[in-house]
């Protein structure tokens, strides 16, 4: 079912998505979602999903825990191992080398400029997985309105976001979201 | 000038094993996303005085042209500034190494008991709500953008060939970010 050559495949895929991930995680989501599920089909929609909501709801760096759970899926504890070092391999180099730069960064006066360019792409997109998140997470027109009811409460209130996925936990749990 | 003493210190004092295990913690309080830059901010220019808040606020404005999980920049910059090549990597693997292990053993764990349908259902029920946080941290993000016009444009145009468009992710940042920039640019000499 899968290849000798998807471990590799995997692994470049995942270090070329995070060396493009600006805005982080949410912005890759995507992707991710169609190199794993829509191209090689190494899951389903829903293991997908229910990866996310792994990644989310442990304490950590989730965007790598994700990649790892992905990896595992494809190539067992060898596979997890290189799509952590894929994940933040490259961006970790760019931000070290970025790093003793410093001071040729700081002052220019391009920079506003281009953070002006970038912020609202970023923006766009981060919006976009959420939605595409949704999509593939959401059966049914309850789950639909869990997605929505958590969106504005964390808009609107200043909760901690780990009651509402416990919330949101507690609704699946009961069967109440199929 | 005490103040840039004690500073001076306290850079000469700080231990391979202190970078680790402050962003240890960082990473282990930063459950769900999003939270992870408060508690950075909190530990590392509260607590320990490592970098001050505008030393902080320049490391985060940096990130946003980089990709990856910004929280990682980070424990590079701090570490780096602390110690060089080798307290950057002591605080990247108090970040990752604990809280990467805990992290996927539970997910294994998980997929042990993949076919028990509660535990499906629970992680199902997370998943929706996750999407509707990712939503609203856009959404929150979009706000000091929201009286400027091509902002809001080109956030939309991500959004759309993303969502609708179905087109990956290097295509969207080709064919938006530049323009984008130009726009911004423009804007910018404009003001001028």
């Amino acid at each position: 079912m899968i290849g000798a050559s998807a471990p590799l495949a995997l692994t470049v895929q995942l270090a070329w998505i995070s060396s493009i991930s600006f805005g982080g995680f949410p912005t890759v989501l995507p992707d991710l979602r169609d190199f794993v599920v829509g191209t090689n089909r190494w899951m389903t929609n829903q293991e997908f999903a229910n990866l996310f909501a792994m990644a989310q709801s442990i304490p950590g760096p989730n965007m790598i825990l994700m990649m790892s759970f992905v990896g595992w899926k494809v190539w067992g504890f060898p596979g997890a191992l290189a799509s952590a070092f894929a994940t933040f391999g490259p961006p970790c180099a760019m931000y070290f080398t970025a790093y003793r730069l410093w001071d040729r960064f700081r002052a220019a006066p391009w920079q506003r400029v281009v953070r002006m360019g970038l912020a609202p792409v970023v923006v766009g997109l981060v919006i976009a997985s959420g939605t595409v998140m949704a999509y593939t997470a959401d059966n049914s027109w309850r789950a639909v309105m869990v997605t929505i009811a958590t969106a504005v409460t964390t808009l609107v209130t200043r909760l901690n976001p780990i009651w509402m996925l416990l919330a949101g936990g507690i609704l699946g749990g009961l069967a109440l979201l199929d | 000038m005490t103040d840039l003493k004690q500073a001076e210190k306290v850079v000469q004092a700080v231990h391979l094993r202190a970078l680790f295990t402050t962003f240890l913690t960082i990473s282990l309080c930063g459950v769900g996303g999003g939270a992870g830059i408060v508690w950075a901010r909190r530990l590392v220019v509260e607590n320990r005085r490592w970098v001050t808040e505008g030393e902080f606020t320049d490391i985060i404005s940096l990130f946003q042209f980089m990709p990856g999980p910004n929280i990682i920049g980070i424990s590079v910059c701090v570490g780096a500034k602390m110690r060089g090549a080798i307290g950057a990597i002591a605080a990247l693997c108090g970040f990752l190494v604990i809280p990467w292990t805990v992290g996927l053993s539970l997910g294994l764990l998980y997929l042990q008991y993949a076919n028990l349908i509660a535990l499906r259902n629970i992680l199902g029920g997370i998943a929706t709500s996750a999407a509707g946080l990712l939503i609203a941290t856009g959404v929150r993000l979009l706000k000091p953008h929201h009286h400027r016009p091509a902002s809001l444009l080109f956030a939309a145009l991500a959004f759309s060939l993303i969502t609708f468009g179905k087109l990956p992710l290097a295509a969207v940042l080709v064919s938006l970010v530049p323009p984008s920039i130009l726009v911004a640019g423009i804007e910018n000499a404009r003001a001028r």
